[in-house]
């Protein structure tokens, strides 16, 4: 599609004096923009006022490739997020955190949490033809947790799965060895999806590679991967199966939806503008004023779900095994100031180790550690650190107050590194030195998962609050796939997490969970920084594109205007 | 003339060994346990499914057994299987070899035409067209290639809407990524022509031609042009070499596959046989240019044609 005039040019600085005069040129044309000054769509989800129709394309570009397209493999979100296109779950979870029958028509929790029988549709065929039944489930299963298979996250979230009954043709029982409440959750998501079992035993060793090998039940099909360039999927036209969650059951109403991968901003955000695609996900915030300010295009957004961006205090490493000199770091840190500057205002500033629209989020929490130097200041002086060197950096007997926080230059996104100086600044005003040793990703991994550093940083995207069991459990060390980034070995952070992960009820679950946030961020464990958010520009000819609750864009309702 | 091909044919296997030894050497002195990287810092993965990485691509085994195994590999065309991907590497190469032969091709072949114009034309002049041609190079070789494609791409695609902003489909998404590619090289590439062809055209064989009766355009084309020609092709071939994974910023602007992507993917995600094998091609084919310069200089330039050179 072309719209009928030429875009705004996205604005980017332009660094280079030999280039002045052409900069010029652009600056000049780009004056001559004639866009109108209409606002944006507010809320999320595209409007739906008018009546959807079907047919036709869409192309939506993305800025991150995937490297390995099988979703019982990878861990990655992107992967997940095409892929949810093409596979269906058990459940559904809506954003409420209440879970809707899928291809599961109902389901019963044994007791003690320790076995899930599941009764499933009886109409569900997969794009090849076979049909969707309790053996299909339990190959799937049995296919993530074989160790052959290498399952790098999917496998962890069936958690201490021991095995699938074939109770009748379409009820299956799902055992573990140990009760495990998130498991409706991780069921919801498209890591525990279902391949066709054909494909399963023809091509399990091809499912990396993408294409029409990746064969499910969902929405679309998996017509095409075109390495550096283009994903295709293709409407499924049997598919009738949709979850409760979604707006509209049948197929989806898009013929093809065509993912390229574009990974530079301004290519990305410029192919949107002068129309050559529809919807360009990740854009950048600097990005998001201008999008808003087009008459034609609309921004769409939803805040991440589970652990915000946060840093993470080593517990037992000096000087951070004194709690006084990490709450200090802590309330020495501007937050407040330095998202929004470096994020223009985009992205929320976070208080608790969970994003606020992730159940059993503490609200008491917000506002209840402010920037406070004066504070960091006397905590500083209480723990003895009362010299001063020459740069003017704190000192006891003799030593500087120093703490390292390595970097990986090659994976520093969202602009993570100039937030990373801000910081650095800020704590030198309290006579903290932050020093930001560059490291290649084995010596991280081997380093810094050894404990050997004082400051790490992670987000991590889930709908689900166990990711606090993830993030602070004694048990959950990082160099044993756990991601205990504090180092953190409190008895009722244990218990408490391991209750929640126990019980479905929401009273119980909303109390340790709260107790967990407000203990590690007492403790100086973990300093919340911000939500991630997932932002999207697309024309306003697109509409119904949801938002998942891990903040993926879903294509399923989704409908252009025909012209 | 069979035997100067042969002869350079088993230096070039010479190089290509070298080459794929030193990638594997370098890989191995990497710091960090390689299944924690291949794994990165985002996974859930199991101890027992790191084992089984382990085993499967060999990690347990001693370093020099592992090298035997990747020379024997080799020797039958078997690039072995990438960690990241899981595919073969022959394939995913063989995916990504066309966009960048097309994107190389191109980009050589237009950087090579408008050098040489520019060079015959105002060679050995003093002229206000020479100053500015000299100028338009100097801008064009210092141009930052990354900025230089997102100006093009702002100008021609998002404005002028001219071309396609990316990917390989067509021809027309070829000319904006090559001309990105060919300007800077073309600047470089004419300088040293130009200096090339007025150090020529300062030779007393020069002034015979011209009394010959030879034109000076003739002098420039048929003489000069030959003399100089050496260190351009020189130039041209590495030039080459280093396009074919080096393109990576030009295949980023511009949405493209190609090798450079793989490679940079590759090294970043620790995927040795990837790397391995994307370095093995680029020195094969670098091999392989260099003959072919050699050759044609030979053809040029019967001076070189002693009994050492063949």
């Amino acid at each position: 599609m072309r719209f009928p005039r030429p875009g705004r040019p996205v604005a980017r600085p332009l660094r280079l004096a030999v280039a002045a005069t052409l900069a010029a040129g652009l600056l000049l044309t780009a004056c001559g923009s004639d866009d109108d000054p209409a606002p944006g769509a507010a809320g999320t989800g595209t409007g739906t006022a008018e009546k959807p129709v079907a047919g036709g394309s869409v192309t939506y570009a993305i800025d991150t490739e995937p490297t390995c397209f099988d979703i019982h493999v990878s861990p990655q979100d992107i992967t997940a997020a095409i892929q949810r296109n093409v596979f269906d779950s058990l459940v559904a979870e809506d954003e409420s955190g209440k879970f809707h029958p899928w291809l599961a028509s109902s389901w019963e929790t044994s007791p003690d949490l320790k076995s899930y029988t599941f009764k499933l549709r009886q109409d569900v065929t997969f794009t090849d033809g076979t049909r969707f039944d309790a053996a299909a489930v339990k190959a799937n299963f049995d296919h993530i947790k074989a160790p052959t298979t290498k399952s790098r996250y999917a496998a962890s979230l069936l958690g201490s799965y021991t095995g699938t009954d074939v109770v009748d043709e379409f009820t299956a029982r799902v055992n573990f060895a140990q009760p495990f409440a998130p498991f409706l959750q991780a069921a919801s998501t498209a890591y525990l999806g279902f391949y066709s079992p054909k494909t399963l035993t023809a091509d399990a060793d091809k499912l990396c590679g993408g294409g029409p090998v990746a064969v499910g039940t969902g929405p679309f099909t998996f017509t095409s991967y075109t390495k550096g360039q283009s994903i295709v999927l293709t409407k499924n036209p049997a598919y009738s199966w949709a979850p409760a969650t979604a707006k509209h059951t049948g197929a989806a109403y898009l013929d093809t939806l065509t993912i390229r991968i574009l990974k530079e901003n301004s290519t990305r955000i410029g192919s949107l503008t002068s129309g050559q695609i529809d919807v360009a996900g990740a854009v950048p915030p600097a990005n998001v004023a201008a999008v808003e300010a087009n008459g034609r295009l609309q921004v769409l957004r939803r805040d991440a779900a589970g652990s915000p961006y946060s840093l993470y205090l080593n517990t037992t490493l000096a000087p951070f095994t004194d709690e006084r000199v990490r709450v200090a770091f802590q309330r020495g840190l501007n937050i407040d100031q330095d998202v929004k500057t470096v994020y223009f205002g985009q992205y929320k500033r976070s208080w608790s180790p969970l994003t606020a629209v992730t159940p059993s989020y503490d609200k008491s929490l917000e506002n209840s550690w402010p920037y406070d130097p004066a504070k960091a200041n006397q905590l500083l002086d209480e723990a003895g650190w009362t010299g001063r060197d020459a740069d003017g950096y704190r000192t006891r007997d003799g030593r500087r107050l120093t703490v390292a926080w390595p970097i990986i230059p090659a994976t520093v996104r969202e602009q993570r590194d100039v937030l990373g100086q801000a910081f650095q600044e800020d704590l030198k005003k309290i006579g903290i030195e932050l020093t930001r040793p560059s490291l290649d990703a084995g010596t991280y991994l081997k380093e810094a998962y050894a404990g050997k550093y004082a400051v790490l940083d992670f987000s991590w995207a889930r709908f689900e609050p166990d990711v606090l069991r993830l993030f602070f459990h004694s048990a959950s060390a990082l160099a044993g796939g756990g991601q205990n980034a504090a180092f953190v070995k409190d008895p009722e952070v244990d218990t408490w997490t391991t209750t929640g992960a126990g019980t479905f009820d929401e009273k119980v679950r909303d109390d340790v969970y709260g107790r967990t946030q407000q203990r590690v961020v007492k403790i100086g464990a973990v300093v919340p920084v911000y939500t991630p958010s997932s932002i999207l520009a697309a024309g306003k000819h697109v509409h119904g594109i949801a938002f998942d609750t891990n903040a993926w864009p879903l294509f399923y309702d989704a409908w252009r205007d025909r012209k | 003339m069979l035997r100067a091909v042969g002869r350079r044919l088993a230096r070039a296997g010479a190089v290509v060994f070298g080459a794929a030894t030193l990638a594997f050497a370098a890989l191995q002195l990497l710091p960090g346990d390689p299944v924690a990287v291949m794994l990165g810092p985002a996974t859930s993965a199991s101890p027992q499914v790191r084992e089984q990485i382990r085993v499967d691509f060999g990690f347990d085994e001693p370093v020099p057994v592992r090298y035997l195994h990747y020379l024997g590999d080799l020797v039958t065309g078997d690039l072995g299987r990438s960690y990241q991907l899981q595919q073969p590497v022959t394939t995913l190469i063989e995916e990504q070899l066309w966009p960048t032969v097309q994107l190389v091709a191109a980009s050589v072949t237009l950087a090579v035409v408008i050098a040489v114009v520019s060079a015959v034309v105002t060679a050995g002049r003093r002229s206000a067209l020479r100053a500015v041609v000299t100028l338009a190079e100097l801008v064009a070789l210092s141009t930052p290639q990354f900025w230089l494609g997102i100006v093009l791409l702002t100008v021609f695609s998002f404005r002028l809407n001219l071309f396609p902003v990316a990917g390989a489909q067509d021809l027309t998404a070829l000319v904006l990524p090559a001309v990105t590619l060919a300007l800077p090289v073309a600047g470089v590439l004419a300088q040293v022509l130009r200096e090339g062809i007025e150090t020529a055209l300062e030779q007393p064989f020069v002034v015979a031609a011209r009394a010959r009766g030879r034109s000076r355009i003739g002098v420039r084309l048929r003489h000069a042009v030959r003399h100089a020609a050496a260190p351009l092709l020189t130039l041209t071939g590495w030039v080459t070499g280093s396009l074919l994974g080096g393109a990576v910023l030009v295949e980023t602007v511009f949405g493209r596959p190609g090798l450079g992507s793989l490679l940079l993917q590759a090294v970043s995600s620790r995927d040795m046989p990837v790397v391995l094998g994307v370095v093995l091609l680029t020195a094969t084919v670098v091999a392989v240019v260099f003959i072919l310069v050699d050759l044609v200089q030979l053809a040029l330039d019967p001076r070189l044609r002693t009994a050492a050179a063949l």
